[in-house]
């Protein structure tokens, strides 16, 4: 329990913790607004606005008579500079700070442009709020000798300036500071011609720009998506979840009838919803900006049947029909791929049909594995980043959190700020490695050669008893070698009070994921990091509901609640072998589209005699081979849920109409599964999750509105009174439920010892080719949102220049690799930080090809000349 | 008649050369604080009762208490030569013409506290200056007063020179500290206080040049001597700048407590042309300005704050007659606004209203209400802003106009000069 | 020429002076400015590498210190004085003068490019006012002759040899 002092505000006393912020003190405990512009209770104080002036005093001996005696300080203190000690008396309310506080807002004003009508802030606006509230009502000063300056500064072309309304708090400078490390803005010249530049490239080059808007006290900082589009009061917010990756922030659509749509409702935003657990008051610039695609005009609104080669629009009835006649040819022939970013009740949907099938050919796309060791020692529940700090350790494996996980990586990089240990392993330097306190690497190839050596260097003092198969795990971990790094790492985590490891897929196929995450697991639990909160793995899934599709049973090995299937069916690379030998029958692809970003797919999905049966919001590229294309409808227009990478269960509100004739995914395939003969379908989305629930023992208990259940966010920041925090929104609409892990909950666990993976020798003149994720890509769910359009990288692979020297390739050159017999054309662009011996392909670009795991590739230099005939 | 002793060398020829400042008995005083302990440096300084001479007026030898006695900190000595006050040019002459005064007190300084390296930090526009101090600092080195185990005692010191790019407000320590830093000159937050966490987050100790000369004084002269100079408050010697309109600007060194008058009647050959002296600004552009009716005032950190004004940095800006007190207020404005760092609200955007109204006036379009609107404003800006300069930037119009407000009145009412109507009929 | 090609050593020099490089980059601009006459796009670039900052930050560091400059200046800079004691001796009559003569106003370069006028802040030399800083030399008690004068020596200076720069 931290220490209390008793303090005074505006005659009332109050035990509060020491030490505190005297603004969020106020707050908090006495329920006092102080004003504020500058100081934000995520970016601390800097003092600058001058706002939340306050008469204060503090108790002092008095040298002539020895006596304690109240000493106030003779002109007025910021309340956000100040800490609370015993006895700190503060006057909130007094004449003195009233005039002082107006002194201050006249100031404002006077060089203010007062053009709230038409600025996007004017109704959430803290300016505006705290005008009203401790204004002055009229000026001294001379209103022509405002200062005129930029209305419409482009910060790159994502976000706006309006000099003229920036009263200059520079908390988006310390935002990008110090939270998001992205120092691309500054204040340039000094005193009234101060202003915030951004001399970047692109200009204000940072994931999390959009933040600013929110933090942003005034209307000076608009993003481009949203400026001179609504009026706040205007809005309805509608709670979502984020569907880009695991993380799964909480954020609002606002939405509005539009009439330049029709009479239809629009989403004309997305506000971060406040979830301290998960996002905080954050939400990366792809969250943020990445929503068209939803109301894209190329959405599907029909269903198309093949019919004479080309794709035809068609009636549903038609299209039931005919998926009903295929699959029922089909029989137990039948695989599924469901797309990671599926909603847990279209998941439960679709695994339920192709089981009813007689099928366990079910996978997810991109197939990530390892829920089975979340489901065992998952992070415990009431895990939470922002807790870890000194003495306790991070282990992040095999990823790049910046660009997979935004949200993780800032609040990773907050704790480790805060003092946590950040052990960082992988093939290559990332962002995340200038917080670290330990990186380790390795060639690719060698992730579970490195865990190993790691669990097997641990000085192990008794092992948990709960874990089954424990020391045979540890005594195949000691037959790897440690290197004085990871001896060094091992040292560090061994003295750590809480550990949580992150653990991704670079460079793995899906059986490689399995056994990294199981070598991570093992290093958990031989550490006894498991079954606790702030203790235990996450798995960094390449989309939003992986843990959700590996819980829910769509994968071959395990039903739902992962139970274990004795005779597994076909994971996704046996059903792209047995489309190909024309052995499977049917492939019904829900959400998800191997064409665009595996070349391996190419051959299987285009040579097979079956049928194919596609259900997505667009014309994908699977969706152009299919044999019936089903309309579904997006994440706006419809409830579901997503379950995080922290298994956090989280719902979603329906915000718009649907598009055209698209249905839900889930309910598309239960009116199949009807016409199959598999029972009646669910009445709603909650009925679905209802049944979820009673078949997952470990979603038992989680209803719609278990998962809609609040609680006081701390610190307040989505309140009436907008300038405390800025406009991120209050959460009341759910903030989740996090799912005991079998730790937790006295399930069985148990251990195995990992094999590590086969190096290759590679041969003559042959590249490791390496594909990376990138947040911004060429996704259609992304790409059709052209905003982010200009922040996408070219084709491009990313070579030490070392390795490009011994190939004699130069910075720029064009180049062609062959990939498993297929070839790529590629820039080459030199990045001292990609590692020596790989090359870096990011994945789901302009140019399609980047394999799904490392591989080797043969190089061959592009002939220009060639090129030119 | 008063013995110089901070601008004792400056007449020499060669003033600024090592061997010129030992022939003269230089270095000896870092020899003599070699003899004693740091503790015995602290308190002889402590017992001088000298106040730093950048303009707070701070207890030197309270400050040097402050440093954590740690030995195992670093610790850092901030030499300010970011002169700027207008008015005041009494550190560019010391630092041209005896740069090893201060460097003798830096190392005393240094020795006291137990810092290992020495930063100057020296205005940009002082290229002499950079100069002099570069190459002191190297003949210092090479002779042994600077680097490893200086003189046999153990101690090492390096020094190196930081020159800043035209910041005023680069005077203000923290401030300085920022620019050391490589980053924009703003003021930090106090405390922490910059003898607790001062450059790169050490213990620092800045002092201005003036102040670090008097150190190696105190140490061969005894801290007696020094507080024997002066008055009950303000002790030892001080480099009064004399500006404006007398006969002999310049820099005179005289005891504190001298009266004002003195200084500009018998040091500064008295108001030129035979004209009458009208107003006096005692310490620097930021210090208050004074009626002639109280230039018998004697120059010390007490009896100016009694007077109304402050000692500042003893920069003493004399004004005749003829001059027209709106526009002194308007000027000086200006330039605080052009200074303003721009950190802060009320100096930000105050500064810069306080002038255009004063500019107003001064252009005959001012308004009836616009010299209570100045006083609200600048009291509006002194006491709510980050730093100190709130108060400097408030000062020069409110003091304008408490001494002189019918000048200001006649402005407003018949848009022109009082003044330049007295004195061109 | 990037200045790692011209004054590495310079610049290591000054690299070592401070536990933290980012401290380096005050120096190097001035460096930057007296190679190149002012800090050019590509030195802002090549510092910002040097020291690890965002360009950003060293855009915001020559718009606060006025005698950084990201644009070309005149080859003589003239900055007269008008601060308060200047001021009480004739140095707004003589910066009105100095204008007149070249035909600029402060801020404004000559169009040959030779001269720039600045109305700079106290440089503390107000016992000789007015005072007038040519590319950082004092000329101190000036009048509208001394300044006459000055300005031809300068233009003639000019015609035979490259301007002596801040020494």
């Amino acid at each position: 329990m931290a220490k209390t002092v008793t303090i005074v505000v505006d005659d009332i006393e109050y035990e509060v913790p020491a030490g505190m912020n005297l603004v969020d003190v106020c707050k908090q405990y006495a329920g006092v607004d102080i004003p504020v512009f500058c100081y934000h209770p995520k970016l601390g104080h800097d003092g600058n606005c001058r706002m939340c002036l306050v008469e204060l005093a503090t108790p002092r001996k008095n040298p002539h008579t020895g006596e304690m005696e109240l000493a106030w300080f003779p002109t007025l203190q910021t309340a956000c500079t100040q800490k609370t000690s015993e006895g700190m008396t503060v006057r909130t309310k007094s004449q003195k700070v009233i005039d002082g506080r107006r002194e201050i807002l006249e100031f404002l004003l006077s060089s203010h442009p007062l053009d709230c009508p038409i600025c996007d802030k004017g109704g959430e606006c803290p300016l505006q709020e705290l005008t009203l509230r401790h204004g002055p009502g009229t000026s001294r000063m001379y209103w022509e000798e405002k200062m005129h300056l930029g209305k419409h500064v482009p910060l790159g072309e994502l976000i706006y300036l309006d000099q003229e309304r920036c009263i200059l708090c520079a908390r988006c400078i310390r935002f990008q500071d110090n939270i998001a490390d992205d120092p691309v803005l500054a204040f340039d010249q000094r005193g009234r011609h101060q202003q915030i530049i951004t001399a970047s490239s692109p200009g204000f080059n940072s994931i999390f720009s959009g933040d600013t808007t929110d933090i942003c006290p005034v209307g000076a900082l608009t993003s481009a998506d949203f400026r001179f589009n609504a009026r706040p009061w205007e809005m309805v917010q509608v709670a979502t979840i984020c569907s880009h990756c695991p993380v799964g922030c909480n954020m609002s659509f606002d939405t509005r009838t539009d009439r330049e749509a029709g009479g239809r409702t629009t989403i004309k935003r997305i506000m971060p919803r406040q979830n301290e657990r998960v996002n905080e008051i954050w939400i990366c610039d792809k969250g943020r900006f990445a929503h068209h695609h939803m109301e894209h005009p190329e959405r599907l609104t029909k269903p198309l049947i093949r019919r004479n080669g080309r794709l035809v629009e068609a009636g549903w009835e038609e299209a039931l029909r005919e998926v009903t006649a295929q699959l029922q040819h089909a029989g137990e022939n039948v695989a599924a791929i469901a797309g990671g970013r599926l909603p847990n009740e279209d998941l439960f949907a679709l695994q339920k049909l192709i089981r009813a099938q007689g099928s366990h050919h079910i996978d997810a796309y991109p197939p990530v594995r390892g829920g089975e060791f979340t489901a065992s020692v998952g992070v415990g529940v009431g895990t939470n980043l922002a807790d870890m700090g000194s003495g306790d350790a991070i282990v992040v494996i095999a990823g790049d959190l910046h660009e997979e996980a935004p949200l993780w990586w800032l609040r990773v990089k907050a704790a480790a700020e805060r003092g946590a240990m950040l052990i960082t392993i992988g093939g290559r330097e990332t962002r995340l490695d200038k917080f670290a306190t330990h990186s380790l690497r390795y060639d690719y190839t060698e992730e579970v050669a490195t865990l190993n050596a790691l669990l097997g260097c641990m000085k192990l003092t008794g092992l948990p008893r709960s874990v089954d198969g424990l020391k045979e795990a540890v005594k195949g971990a000691r037959a790897f070698k440690p290197d004085k790094a990871i001896k060094d790492a091992a040292e560090a985590l061994a003295g750590a009070n809480n550990v949580i490891a992150l653990v991704g897929h670079e460079g793995l196929d899906g059986q490689g994921s399995h056994n990294l995450a199981q070598a991570v697991a093992n290093l958990l639990m031989a550490t006894g990091h498991f079954g606790r909160p702030n203790n235990g793995l996450i798995v960094v899934w390449p989309t939003a509901n992986g843990q959700g599709a590996s819980d829910i049973g769509v994968r071959p090995d395990y039903r739902p609640g992962y139970q274990r299937i004795p005779v597994p069916g076909m994971g996704y690379t046996d059903i792209l072998a047995a489309l190909a030998d024309n052995t499977l029958r049917a492939l019904y692809v829900v959400g998800a589209d191997p064409l665009f970003d595996d070349p391996a797919a190419e051959q299987a999905l285009r040579s097979t005699l079956g049928t194919i049966i596609v259900q997505d919001m667009f014309l994908t590229a699977t969706a152009e081979v299919a044999d019936v294309v089903l309309p579904s409808q997006s994440a706006a227009e419809r409830e579901g849920t997503y379950t995080s990478g922290e298994r956090r269960v989280q719902r979603f509100y329906p915000a718009i109409e649907p598009c055209g004739q698209s249905q839900p995914d889930w309910l598309i395939i239960q009116t199949i599964g009807k016409r199959l003969g598999h029972g009646n379908p669910s009445p709603s989305a909650a009925a679905v999750l209802l049944e979820i629930a009673k078949t997952v023992p470990q979603y038992a208990g989680i209803t719609y509105q278990t998962l809609a259940e609040v609680e006081p966010q701390i610190p307040d920041v989505g309140g009436e009174d907008l300038y405390y925090g800025g406009t991120a929104f209050r959460n009341r609409h759910g903030l989740g439920v996090q799912w005991p892990a079998a730790a937790e909950s006295g399930g069985a666990l148990s251990a195995h010892p990992v094999e590590a993976a086969e190096s290759i020798e590679p041969e003559e003149d042959m590249l490791l080719v390496v594909p990376i994720t990138l947040l911004y890509d060429a996704e259609p769910v992304f790409h059709k949102t052209s905003l982010l359009h200009g922040r996408v990288p070219g084709p491009d692979i990313l070579m030490h220049p070392e390795d490009a020297r011994y190939l004699d390739i130069a910075d720029g050159d064009v180049v062609r690799l062959s990939i498993d017999g297929k070839d790529i054309t590629v820039v080459v662009r030199f990045d001292e930080q990609a590692p020596e011996g790989a090359a870096l392909l990011p994945r789901r670009m302009q140019v399609q090809g980047a394999p799904m795991a490392a591989t080797f590739a043969t190089l061959v230099r592009w002939d220009v000349e060639a090129l030119e005939r | 008649m008063f013995e110089p002793v901070l601008t004792r060398n400056i007449h020499r020829p060669y003033s600024e050369k090592i061997t010129t400042y030992l022939e003269h008995g230089g270095y000896n005083a870092v020899r003599k604080a070699f003899a004693g302990t740091p503790e015995e440096i602290i308190d002889m300084v402590k017992r001088s009762g000298l106040r730093g001479r950048g303009g707070a007026g701070f207890p030197a030898g309270t400050k040097w208490g402050f440093m954590p006695k740690d030995q195992d900190i670093p610790k850092i000595v901030a030499v300010n030569t970011d002169e700027g006050e207008p008015g005041t040019f009494k550190d560019r002459e010391i630092v041209e013409r005896d740069p090893h005064q201060i460097i003798e007190g830096v190392i005393i300084a240094a020795y006291a506290i137990g810092a290992g390296r020495a930063y100057v930090y020296i205005r940009g526009e002082f290229f002499l200056g950079v100069k002099r101090w570069i190459k002191a600092i190297a003949d210092a080195y090479e002779h042994g007063f600077l680097g490893k185990n200086i003189l046999g005692s153990g101690m090492n010191l390096d020094m190196s020179v930081h020159r800043g790019a035209g910041a005023y407000i680069c005077g203000e320590e923290t401030a300085m500290l920022e620019s050391l830093e490589g980053k924009r000159g703003n003021p930090r937050l106090k405390p922490p206080y910059p003898a607790q966490v001062g450059l790169f987050g050490l213990p620092t100790l800045v002092h201005n040049i003036e102040t670090l000369a008097c150190i190696p004084h105190i140490i061969e002269r005894g801290p007696e001597w020094f507080a024997g100079i002066g008055t009950e408050e303000s002790k030892g010697p001080k480099i009064f700048s004399v500006s404006g309109h007398v006969n002999r600007p310049g820099n005179y060194e005289l005891p504190l407590g001298i009266s004002l008058r003195e200084i500009i009647d018998e040091h500064a050959g008295g108001v030129r042309d035979g004209k009458r002296l009208k107003a006096v600004i005692p310490g620097g552009a930021s210090t208050p300005i004074l009626p002639a009716n109280r230039v018998d005032v004697p120059m010390a950190f007490e009896t100016l704050n009694a007077a109304g004004s402050q000692l500042g940095t003893g920069a003493v800006i004399v004004m005749d007659e003829t001059t027209c007190m709106v526009e002194i207020a308007r000027r000086l404005a200006k330039f605080f606004a052009h200074e303003s760092c721009g950190r802060c609200t009320p100096c930000r955007i105050g500064s810069v209203r306080l002038y255009e109204l004063l500019d107003r006036i001064e252009h005959g379009k001012g308004k009836p209400g616009d010299i209570e609107t100045i006083l609200e404003t600048a009291n509006g800006i002194d006491g709510l802003t980050f730093c100190p300069m709130g108060a400097a930037l408030a000062n020069p119009a409110r003091s304008a106009i408490e001494h002189f407000r019918e000048e200001f009145e006649f402005h407003i009412e018949h848009k022109g000069c009082l003044v330049k109507a007295v004195y061109s009929s | 020429m990037a200045l790692l090609d011209t004054h590495k050593e310079d610049i290591e020099r000054h690299l070592a002076k401070y536990p933290d490089k980012h401290s380096a980059v005050m120096p190097l601009l001035a460096m930057a400015q007296e190679e190149y006459g002012y800090v050019t796009q590509d030195a802002i670039g090549e510092i910002a590498g040097i020291l690890d900052l965002d360009v950003t930050h060293i855009k915001g560091l020559i718009g606060f210190y006025t005698m950084l400059y990201d644009r070309p200046k005149g080859k003589y800079l003239l900055q007269i004085c008008t601060d308060l004691p200047c001021a009480l001796r004739g140095a707004e009559a003589l910066s009105e003068h100095l204008c007149r003569k070249l035909g600029i106003q402060p801020g404004e370069t000559t169009p040959d490019g030779l001269f720039t006028i600045e109305n700079v802040k106290c440089v503390a030399a107000c016992d000789c006012a007015p005072v007038m800083q040519v590319n950082g030399h004092y000329h101190e008690n000036l009048d509208e002759e001394k300044l006459n004068k000055l300005l031809e020596d300068l233009r003639r200076e000019a015609e035979v040899s490259e301007p002596a720069h801040y020494d």
